[in-house]
């Protein structure tokens, strides 16, 4: 990313953080300012999510060009939608002992995106698990791809076919977001950031990634001569 | 747009967090194309 547009990434974070508090009104329904965690809680889950789907995209180009580089993208969008999840997860917890009383209540959101998380978990084991870099990028490509239904099922599917305390996602059953128009554009801002951090993060450790890569094939060839 | 009220405090503590990990990352930004022109 280049340094003006990693600023305008800065001012646009900054602009979410106070549009958050002082131009979103509170939304009805919830206790105190609690809803002003939906801001940053639903792009954290919304990035996690798009790492996910990102990773077997990624998992699809290397399974069709064998070209290690992707293989390398889908590996750190997992890492990714690893860290977005648990912050996900842990504002979530917070917004929940808020409202309903407890950090953890097994609501169907909690319990799936707890699924999601122990489901890429694996994935890192697997890769840590095979030597054989050719292998490894080609069991857990598959793997991958098969987060393509396992993750939807887990956001989207999973949570609706239960009853939950969770409220109504953005995009409810009827297709239509329901909340104030000022919260839904501050949401969106902070979707919008988000997803760009995501992408700019992406960048940053799939280079280092390179690197260290580079560094331990130069490390092995030296041992080797 | 009424800056005074009990949220400031709260604004300026998230500011500081976000441009705080957005200076660390674009320092490591600096260091990971000065690590690639080398090698």
């Amino acid at each position: 990313m280049k340094t003006i547009s990693a600023w305008l990434l800065w001012l646009w974070v900054s602009l979410v953080i106070v549009g958050a508090f002082y131009y979103a009104p509170l939304a009805e329904g919830f206790q105190g300012g609690s809803s002003r965690i939906l801001f940053f809680h639903v792009p954290m889950a919304w990035a996690s999510f798009a790492g996910f789907i990102a990773a077997a995209v990624w998992s699809v180009r290397y399974l069709m060009t064998r070209d290690l580089r992707h293989d390398r993208s889908a590996y750190v969008a997992v890492q990714l939608g690893l860290v977005f999840g648990v912050l996900a997860t842990i504002t979530g917890a917070i917004w929940a002992r808020i409202e309903w009383g407890a950090y953890w209540n097994w609501d169907p959101r909690q319990t799936s995106i707890l699924i999601s998380l122990l489901f890429y978990g694996a994935y890192l084991a697997l890769r840590g698990a095979v030597e054989d870099p050719e292998k490894r990028a080609r069991l857990s490509a598959a793997y991958a791809i098969l987060g393509l239904v396992v993750t939807p099922f887990l956001y989207w599917i999973m949570p609706r076919l239960t009853f939950s305390l969770h409220p109504e996602p953005v995009v409810n059953a009827e297709g239509k977001p329901k909340m104030q128009s000022e919260i839904l554009q501050v949401l969106m801002a902070s979707g919008i950031g988000f997803t760009a951090l995501f992408f700019w993060l992406h960048n940053l450790q799939t280079r280092i990634q390179a690197l260290a890569e580079r560094k331990s094939a130069a490390r092995e060839q030296g041992y080797g001569s | 747009m009424d800056l005074s009220g009990g949220n400031l405090g709260v604004v300026v503590v998230n500011l500081i967090i976000w441009t705080g990990i957005f200076l660390w990352l674009l320092r490591l930004s600096r260091r990971v194309r000065e690590m690639e022109k080398e090698s």
